[in-house]
């Protein structure tokens, strides 16, 4: 049982001053520092070959995260497990796992029964062969974590060295925490990546939908129009040019909430005006000109 | 930062041609660009819009009379309309101010007399509508406007050619502002019936404008409340092409009009008819 805070307003509000100090140190946009406890350690395995590492978390989905509060007395909320029977709050020593075979028909686990198949994490990231990274489509791509060397510098360097100037990968599989992963490492700004991959059978193939079926071929015409634009639209891919608009007013909000201020619902400059000015700055250049 | 225009904008991520996704604030930019180039041309005349501000796959309408609730800066005339048979409040556009507020309507087109508000029955052009009828297509249009050319030349005449933005071709001669209308139309109807007589594929007659595999060399457009898509006006078409000035030397029959739209003609040069308003000329017909 969690213990109540006999203030919890004035508490809710320190945690979000401590929050707020993070976010003003750490401008939100920002790179994130690296972390400094692994999640798992373990070797890379090619055959014979023994490459110790540890694995660290690479991807943080920085979305806005709120809490639910209770209107009245903003206390934090929280979420208990009511018996569809008797509507009585079951503790979690009474809690059973139950496989659905049919509408309200379920097979029954306890945890221990579970356990006992668990997948054992036998802390190898085994390699089976080597891939083109870009001959794996992205749709298969999970989750990617830094690998980094355990005391085995000079073999991660040369592993490294190879991927890198090879272009290559190394498909092989990887077992984290409960469950097995088809895998990738490859080099990625001077450091081994892993990347964890869907199973095929877990990604729809799309072709099966029946809309395409409906589909005509493009006019030559058209597909001439349509490449002109890509043409004229076309570009080096930066991914710092996109950046979550909804999180950064938020957290704008958040600030001016701690500081005391009112908040009122103002139209902010938008991209689209700024790029009409820069455009209508030059039209009145010219235009002076004549 | 300074404040460079007096229109407060709209609905600026409404997706006005939805087949190229080009949002309201795309349209608008195009129109900002192009001020220099249109102004000209739209100064002192009043205007006809197409206004479409769900997106040119929806409803739009036609606009004469400038709306109500209009900011106070913006220039109107009260004249009167023979079609409306009443007074109409037209909108005048003599700044970019003007024009980026009718680009935040959404008037996808915007049309303009041949004659100017000082003096509406003195028109400033002689007006060419040279319109393709299907099977016939724009490649015959240009066929038809070197013909027109030549004779043109031959009368010691420049004259300057745009796509219509939809089928077919205009041409335009300027001319000194001592003409009526009646005088102007009877010299390209006179011209029409001259291109008729040497190429079987013109019709210059109002009863033939309809028929197949035909040029209609369109005279009729030489009247008081007649009106002419702008020079570089958007046009109401999937593919938001745009009625554009071309030299002369530049036209092929292998063009299309879907060449000219608004993402290709922001990279066009910017001045082929950059001496037209120097070039009033006396109408000789023969």
């Amino acid at each position: 049982m969690e213990k109540k805070p006999r203030h919890p307003k004035k508490q809710e509000a320190v945690k979000a001053q401590k929050s707020a100090e993070k976010t003003a140190e750490n401008p939100s946009m920002g790179k994130r520092a690296p972390s400094r406890r692994p999640m798992w350690t373990g070797s890379v395995t090619i055959g014979l070959i023994n490459v110790p590492v540890k694995l660290y978390p690479m991807i943080y989905d920085r979305g806005v995260s709120f809490h639910f509060l209770h209107k009245t007395d903003n206390h934090p909320l929280r979420y208990q497990k009511i018996c569809t029977k008797d509507n009585a709050v079951v503790p979690w020593s009474e809690v059973a796992k139950g496989y659905e075979v049919s509408k309200g028909q379920y097979v029954v686990f306890g945890q221990e029964e579970l356990d006992a198949v668990k997948p054992e994490s036998d802390k190898r990231i085994r390699i089976s062969k080597f891939v083109d990274y870009f001959s794996v489509d992205p749709v298969y791509f999970s989750s990617t974590y830094a690998l980094m060397p355990d005391k085995s510098g000079d073999a991660y360097s040369l592993l490294l060295q190879v991927l890198e100037k090879m272009g290559k990968a190394a498909a092989g599989r990887i077992t984290l925490r409960t469950k097995e992963y088809p895998a990738l490492v490859h080099a990625y700004k001077g450091a081994l990546v892993l990347t964890t991959l869907r199973y095929g059978y877990d990604v729809v193939d799309p072709s099966g939908f029946e809309e395409l079926g409906e589909l005509t071929a493009p006019e030559k015409a058209e597909l001439e129009l349509a490449k002109k634009i890509i043409t004229d639209l076309s570009g080096e891919f930066d991914i710092n040019e996109y950046k979550d608009t909804y999180r950064e007013k938020v957290e704008a909000l958040i600030q001016k909430k701690l500081k005391g201020e009112t908040i009122t619902v103002e139209k902010p400059p938008k991209e689209e005006i700024k790029g009409l000015m820069a455009a209508l700055q030059e039209t009145l250049k010219q235009l002076e000109k004549k | 930062m300074k404040k460079l225009t007096k229109v407060s904008f709209s609905n600026l991520d409404k997706v006005l041609f939805p087949q190229l996704c080009v949002t309201k604030a795309r349209f608008i930019e195009y129109y900002i660009k192009m001020a220099p180039q249109m102004l000209p041309f739209l100064k002192d005349r009043p205007l006809v819009l197409t206004r479409y501000p769900e997106g040119v796959d929806k409803q739009g309408f036609y606009a004469k009379n400038a709306p109500n609730g209009m900011p106070d800066w913006v220039q109107t005339a009260k004249l009167y309309s023979q079609t409306a048979r009443r007074n109409v409040n037209y909108i005048i556009c003599n700044d970019v101010d003007t024009l980026i507020w009718l680009a935040n309507l959404a008037a996808i087109e915007i049309h303009i007399p041949l004659s100017r508000v000082d003096e509406r029955e003195k028109p400033d052009f002689a007006f060419f509508d040279l319109d393709p009828e299907p099977p016939a297509t724009f490649g015959d249009a240009v066929e038809i406007a070197f013909l027109l050319k030549e004779k043109l030349d031959q009368l010691g005449l420049r004259s300057y050619v745009k796509t219509s933005g939809k089928k077919g071709l205009h041409i335009l001669v300027p001319v000194v502002r001592q003409y009526t209308f009646k005088e102007t139309r009877a010299f390209v109807h006179a011209l029409g019936i001259q291109l008729m007589k040497q190429n079987s594929k013109v019709v210059s007659e109002f009863a033939d404008t309809k028929k197949p595999d035909r040029v209609f060399v369109d005279y009729t457009q030489n009247s008081h409340g007649r009106t002419m898509v702008c020079p570089y006006s958007l046009r109401v078409t999937a593919d938001a092409t745009v009625s554009t000035p071309i030299e002369w030397s530049a036209l092929r029959k292998k063009l299309k009009p879907s060449d000219f739209t608004i993402h290709s003609v922001l990279e066009l040069p910017k001045a082929p008819w950059k001496d037209i308003f120097e070039n009033r000329q006396k109408l000789e017909a023969k």
